[in-house]
């Protein structure tokens, strides 16, 4: 009876083992680099031409705490050639092939590799988590930034000692570093743990921009504030003889923000050629051109962003938008 | 009528021909004839396969199960169906023209009261009998009525849906109450992302809240509430969370919200789902949460897609109709277009089948359903849509007091309905 039992247990797992394998997503590539090579990173990709990240050099590798001089990444299981590379990617392997399976990289100050298919590291790699970047400005005075994050309120941290992760120097001014996506709470501190911001908490998972001031004041945002801000632009509008007292409505889609306060906007004013104008915040790229106090009005018209534009309104149905005054 | 004098002349051999000419003359009539009563439901009298045609306004996939259905019938029945664009105009225009008007068209149910009014439309218990929708949900039968009578064969129904993040949402966040929603907004909006996003000045949209504070935009019998109390509270109540939203909330901003990680909940159509789940976030449906004022869930509107009958093919084709309705009620057929559409289905039976309650989306719909209230399918609401509006933009935007904006509200669609009739 038994062996009948195991029998018909063996049978029900049999669809479910390919399943266990198949849904194994992630590979590990751990690697050693010599102790020039900082912030290593790895860029993979398939031979089906998919890449795992979007842009060079890749994603940054992560140091395994308990095996020291090893970094460790994720992959997506479909990956079958790494680079690594370090130092912004000025410094770099050659490609390796690792073939869809988890492998030990070992790199040499000539860049040459050696790759291993068993493990050269003691215990199991780190569990895989989604991680999030902090980008951090921070003043002058508050040298090699770090990090610290935790959760909250499980209180479980994410570095193994205060004052946590350093963060990695950018061209462009900004610190970097990853954290775990189940963090909700961070610190920012700076010479070797000295100086500090308070608790920052209630965050959510997403990249976030921190500016922190000599006084450990800081402003957050999610929107990255290093992305291109345009120039103010100027709204000109030709509007019916019956729309009295036009107004502009102009806001940005998709974050939703409007340049005025409140319904039906900001009054254009007239022109000597017929046209209206007001000047609006160049990122705007959507409008609405309405009169008489809004009560009639187009539909939303998307805009370029950046750009002076001219809105032709025939009626409320049938309005044009150019980027050179049209030929009257 | 006066003889030929030549008439008395005729032969027995021109008799013999006259009367063989007469027999074939006969027979061919007899044939004819033949071929008329072999299809009570024939098309001007020529035999062969009767075309009965469905207008509609779906995308591919949703026919392609209806076409696969209907292809039972042929060869003796061929449903053609005829994607229509500016579908509504067109039946106000050819609705009563036999040559012109579709046998039946397959839309939303909330333009059933203009065409019924119209008297473009036969109910469609006349032909399937009184008890025929016994087996559907009982929103998507209230959604068909007009006036007592029902003009739509519901085949599925949407509902919005309270959709979140789950990478932002934890399961302990989902919030029951309106307070809790609130209480979540106030705590996870900032430094650029928003606790909860919706269009909250689309009449389609506030909707929900008003029918959770009890109210309604119109009554069943087409008087205009927009000045009620309930109406009222519930703008005022509402206004609190607007203030945690984004000043501009049309479709494409709240959806890009949403999809790019800026919100973390929304409320939205299940039409929305597969565009979510595609940019990879892990949706999750939650219930409405429920007002805590009145212990009434936000109960959005239903839009329920079925098929109706049109009155002028209805008298000649009844039997052929008939067929091709039975043939799309089948509990099958909801289930596929279910399926494709992203919608719910509208028959009671299909959510016994696994293909069904295993279906999250759907069974949230399922759910939604016990207290959505279907879109009012009366003449008068054409005119509510934009004066609602108005008022939803006047208070949450404008900042007008909601006393003054709902009576100004109410005066207009009031003069816009008596302009109406």
């Amino acid at each position: 009876m038994k062996k009948l039992v195991a029998l018909l247990l063996c049978l029900m797992m049999l669809p479910i083992l390919p399943a266990v394998a198949e849904t194994a997503e992630m590979l590990v590539v751990y690697a050693s680099v010599p102790a020039d090579w900082s912030w290593p990173c790895v860029w993979a990709w398939s031979s089906d031409g998919t890449n795992a990240f979007a842009s060079w050099p890749g994603d940054l590798m992560e140091p395994d705490p308990a095996n020291e001089g090893w970094y460790y990444i994720y992959l997506p299981s479909g990956m079958e050639s790494v680079i690594i590379n370090a130092n912004d990617g000025s410094v770099q392997t050659d490609e390796i092939k690792i073939d869809k399976q988890s492998a030990w990289i070992k790199v040499a100050e000539d860049k040459t590799f050696s790759v291993f298919f068993e493990a050269l590291t003691t215990g199991e790699a780190p569990a895989y988590t989604e991680r999030f970047t902090v980008y951090a400005q921070v003043d002058a005075t508050w040298e090699n930034p770090g990090i610290w994050a935790w959760e909250d309120p499980s209180g479980k941290n994410a570095f193994a000692a205060w004052p946590g992760r350093a963060m990695k120097p950018n061209e462009n001014g900004w610190f970097s570093a990853k954290v775990p996506a189940w963090c909700n709470c961070i610190i920012i501190n700076a010479n070797a743990g000295s100086v500090q911001t308070i608790d920052i908490k209630d965050l959510d998972p997403a990249d976030l921009w921190i500016t922190v001031n000599a006084d450990a004041s800081f402003e957050i945002t999610y929107d990255d504030p290093t992305a291109l801000k345009a120039a103010d632009i100027t709204v000109f509008a030709k509007v019916p003889e019956d729309w009295e007292n036009p107004c502009l409505w102009a806001w940005e889609h998709p974050s939703g923000t409007n340049v005025f306060v409140s319904w039906p906007g900001e009054a254009l004013t007239a022109g000597e050629d017929g046209w209206y104008a007001i000047t609006v915040p160049g990122w705007i790229n959507s409008v609405i051109i309405n009169a008489k106090e809004g009560s009639i009005q187009t539909a939303d018209l998307r805009v370029d962003a950046g750009k002076d534009l001219y809105v032709t309104v025939v009626s409320a149905e049938d309005a044009a938008v150019t980027y050179e005054k049209p030929v009257e | 009528m006066r003889s030929s004098p030549a008439f008395h002349y005729h032969t027995f051999l021109e008799e013999s021909i006259m009367r063989k000419a007469l027999c074939l003359l006969m027979v061919f009539i007899l044939f004819l004839l033949t071929g008329c009563t072999g299809n009570p439901d024939n098309q001007g009298g020529k035999s062969g396969p009767v075309t009965i045609t469905i207008w509609h306004d779906k995308e591919a996939a949703v026919i392609a199960v209806l076409e696969e259905a209907v292809k039972a019938l042929e060869p003796e029945i061929v449903v053609m169906f005829e994607k229509k664009a500016g579908m509504t105009e067109s039946l106000k225009l050819v609705g009563n023209d036999k040559n012109a008007a579709p046998d039946m068209y397959f839309f939303a149910h909330d333009k059933i009261g203009v065409y019924a009014e119209m008297g473009i439309l036969t109910p469609v218990t006349d032909l399937l009998g009184d008890d025929a929708l016994a087996g559907y949900l009982p929103l998507t039968v209230k959604g068909g009525t007009y006036k007592g009578k029902i003009y739509q064969v519901p085949l599925y129904f949407e509902t919005l849906l309270f959709m979140y993040n789950k990478k932002y949402m934890a399961e302990k966040d989902i919030p029951a109450t309106t307070e809790q929603l609130y209480a979540y907004m106030q705590r996870k909006t900032k430094y650029g992302h928003y606790g909860f996003v919706e269009q909250h000045s689309t009449p389609y949209y506030a909707a929900g809240w008003i029918h959770g504070f009890g109210g309604s935009l119109i009554t069943d019998d087409g008087v205009p509430c927009l000045d009620c109390a309930e109406v009222k509270s519930a703008l005022t109540y509402h206004k609190k969370f607007v203030e945690y939203m984004p000043g501009e909330t049309e479709y494409a901003t709240v959806n890009t919200l949403f999809t790019e990680g800026m919100a973390h909940a929304t409320i939205a159509g299940p039409w929305f789902v597969p565009t979510v789940r595609a940019v990879g976030i892990d949706v999750g449906i939650a219930p409405m949460p429920i007002v805590d004022e009145t212990g009434l869930p936000l109960a959005p509107y239903s839009g329920i897609q079925g098929l109706h009958v049109l009155k002028v093919q209805a008298q000649q084709k009844k039997n052929v109709i008939l067929q091709v309705l039975r043939t799309l009620m089948r509990p099958e057929v909801s289930v596929k277009l279910a399926k494709v559409s992203g919608c719910a289905p509208a028959v009671e039976s299909c959510y016994t089948l696994d293909e069904v309650t295993n279906d999250s989306l759907i069974m949230a719909m399922r759910h939604t359903a016990e207290t959505a209230i279907p879109m009012p399918n009366i003449p008068e609401m054409d005119v509510m849509w934009t004066v609602t509006g108005n008022l939803l933009t006047n208070v949450n935007m404008s900042g007008q007091d909601v006393d003054s904006a709902a009576k100004a509200a109410q005066k207009k669609v009031l003069e816009l309905i008596e302009a109406m009739k």
